[in-house]
């Protein structure tokens, strides 16, 4: 056991941790949601200063527009990562039943028989 | 287990505990965008050179600094409370185990199918044999089969512990006079360790936890072997 290493051991690299917090590499949804956050904020920040020409306010925009952006992609991405999860929880079920249950009465698969069975 | 230097949670090995990670990760998150705003609002205070001196009223901040933190409660309070109530669930265990802690060990009576009961004390650092983990390894491991719901009856004998599996995102207290509940169900084989979570004496950081999950087949012959 102590031979294997474990994930986010130091002999691997550390994990980088956006404040030392948020491990964006093995948390599901957290780089894309940051990246896309990233670029929602730069496009909200310089579109509303080509705008307006305040800087200050345009900054204001841009920090407001990074953190909108980024907290709605990461709703929408974990959403649809827990949906997934329950699909694959539902298959890998489905599949046990398949090797557990073939040729059995018990067949998903089977259809149901109508005729009566002769003695 | 736990790999040196580690601040994260361990990786889930039960289906609660994957529950409970996906809501850290979530907290997380919200944690490190306020963290954001308030390091943004930081800097915006250091770089300004007006001072205003007669505010009278900010109706409208005052409004967005409660709607929006009460928002952000409640976006944290539900998943929450969903995860709280799934611990509570109790889908028919099948395996009963009685566990009580003592100063400083930890006893098990396994009285469902068999009459067995040992104590699980921690290996000293001089006895380890090469590659064991020192202050976690025991001499008698608590074996449970894997994908089995089990319930496991918490309490102990003298002093507060507490039994703690982290991996399995397990911590109920063992209260003398008292007898707690919890429901464990590993989703696959494997060592986890634990440690005792409620100060109990000089030997508190002695007293550690290991479960040996194996396959149920396998349980019944060692069950059969140790009866």
């Amino acid at each position: 056991m102590a031979a294997v290493p474990e994930p986010g051991e130091p002999g691997k690299g550390k994990p980088f941790k956006l404040l030392g917090i948020l491990d964006v590499e093995n948390i599901p949804c957290a780089r894309d949601s940051i990246l896309y956050g990233s670029l929602g904020s730069v496009v909200a920040g310089l579109g509303h200063f080509l705008l307006t020409s305040r800087i200050r306010r345009s900054c204001d925009v841009g920090v407001g527009g990074f953190i909108l952006v980024t907290l709605g992609c990461w709703f929408h991405c974990r959403y649809n990562y827990a949906k997934q999860r329950i699909q694959q929880r539902i298959a890998r079920e489905g599949i046990k039943n398949k090797v557990l249950y073939e040729s059995t009465h018990l067949d998903p698969e089977r259809k149901p028989t109508n005729g009566n069975h002769s003695n | 287990m736990a790999h040196p230097l580690q601040l994260g949670l361990q990786d889930a090995s039960s289906p609660i505990m994957e529950e409970l990670l996906y809501f850290h990760d979530h907290a997380l998150m919200i944690v490190f965008l306020i963290s954001s705003l308030v390091l943004y609002t930081i800097s915006l205070m250091l770089t300004t050179k007006l001072m205003h001196t007669s505010t009278m009223n900010a109706q409208m901040v005052e409004t967005m600094w409660t709607i929006l933190p009460a928002a952000i409660l409640t976006s944290i309070a539900l998943p929450s409370l969903r995860i709280l109530y799934m611990t509570d669930e109790i889908n028919n265990p099948l395996l009963t185990i009685k566990t009580m802690g003592h100063q400083w060990y930890w006893s098990y009576e396994y009285t469902d199918y068999m009459d067995l009961n040992f104590d699980s004390y921690m290996i000293p650092t001089l006895d380890l044999k090469p590659g064991e983990l020192r202050l976690l390894e025991v001499d008698n491991r608590t074996v449970l089969p894997m994908e089995t719901p089990i319930r496991m009856l918490i309490s102990s004998e003298d002093v507060l512990h507490s039994w703690a599996v982290p991996s399995l995102g397990l911590k109920t207290d063992a209260i003398p006079g008292r007898l707690n509940q919890t429901t464990l169900s590993a989703t696959r084989p494997g060592l986890f360790y634990g440690q005792c979570s409620e100060i109990c004496g000089s030997n508190h950081s002695f007293m550690p936890i290991v479960l040996e999950l194996i396959p149920l087949k396998h349980f019944e012959t060692w069950s059969a072997l140790t009866s």
